[in-house]
């Protein structure tokens, strides 16, 4: 099935609009006491999570915008936002 | 001195029977057999903007409102304001007059880097079927109104300004300059069953003023 995703400027679009930002892996961490093997992690290290998970998308073929969804990796469809993650 | 010659990113196999040299372009008026549409004309002279700024929606160019909703349109006295997203506005002058570039840093003349071309008359939409999986007879959608996407694959920016159920009306699309040669030739060959002939400036302006009326 056609994955479509749910751009906050232009609405649902075809996901071949669309280019993976990657997992959303929250903000930034502090500098302050960063270890190197902490840094690699935040920056190579992925859940690959199979079932729901929140990724960067980024609206290539439209507005230009950066946004995070929520997909389900197991069926190629966006999900609404889990309760739990609320 | 040599003078200063503005060349259009397309160009149509046949010549104008009618031309005008405005603003260092040379603006195709009529061409000869021009049909009874659909209609393709090339509107690169026709002067565009960018407008960015934080507080977008309070800022009026051409004393015209920013819309306030990503997509939505202004149209009035031959000018389009396009609301593209939270900051940014496109500005699209529709009339013969080129006017200046207002003092405001905000504002970008992005009219020699970008196509600009209208799709217009009987069947237009059937075309633009051919070549784009967007909706642009969304009966949700009230014209004009403005889509970010793909285009023949390419990144553009559509506004459509007149639609009907049976597929005739019109939209205007902008693309980056690069890709002018084979977008006339895609959408060219997409209506070309359906009787697509090169129209000059006049036609659009009288579409443009039915529009208005």
């Amino acid at each position: 099935m056609a994955l479509i995703l749910t751009c906050p400027v232009c609405g649902k679009r075809n996901g071949y609009e669309f280019r993976y930002g990657g997992e959303d892996k929250g903000p930034r961490p502090a500098e302050a006491g960063l270890t190197p093997a902490a840094w690699c992690d935040y920056v190579h290290m992925n859940k690959c999570t199979a079932g729901v998970l929140k990724e960067w998308w980024f609206h290539r073929d439209g507005c230009g915008s950066w946004f995070t969804t929520w997909r389900d990796t197991t069926k190629n469809l966006e999900v609404a936002q889990p309760e739990a993650s609320k | 001195m040599v003078a200063i010659k503005r060349q259009s990113p397309v160009q149509f196999k046949v010549s104008p029977r009618n031309t005008e040299v405005r603003d260092n372009w040379t603006v195709a008026l009529e061409y000869d057999e021009e049909g009874r549409g659909p209609w393709l004309a090339d509107l690169a002279h026709k002067t565009r903007w960018d407008l960015q700024d934080s507080k977008v929606g309070e800022q009026r160019p051409c004393d015209l409102a920013v819309p306030a909703t990503p997509g939505s349109c202004t149209f009035a006295n031959d000018t389009l304001v396009n609301r593209m997203n939270r900051t940014q506005t496109s500005v699209y002058h529709l009339g013969a007059a080129a006017p200046a570039l207002p003092d405001f840093a905000g504002y970008t003349d992005v009219t020699e880097s970008t196509v600009f071309l209208a799709l217009f008359g009987p069947k237009a939409f059937h075309i633009a079927e051919k070549l784009s999986a967007l909706d642009f007879l969304d009966p949700a959608k009230q014209a004009p109104f403005l889509y970010q996407g793909p285009f023949c694959h390419v990144p553009c920016q559509i506004v459509t300004l007149e639609k009907a159920a049976d597929g005739s009306g019109g939209f205007l699309l902008t693309c980056s300059r690069g890709y002018g040669d084979s977008m006339i030739h895609a959408i060219l060959e997409a209506g070309s069953s359906l009787g697509l002939r090169p129209a000059g400036e006049n036609r659009f302006s009288a579409w443009i003023r039915g529009l208005q009326e």
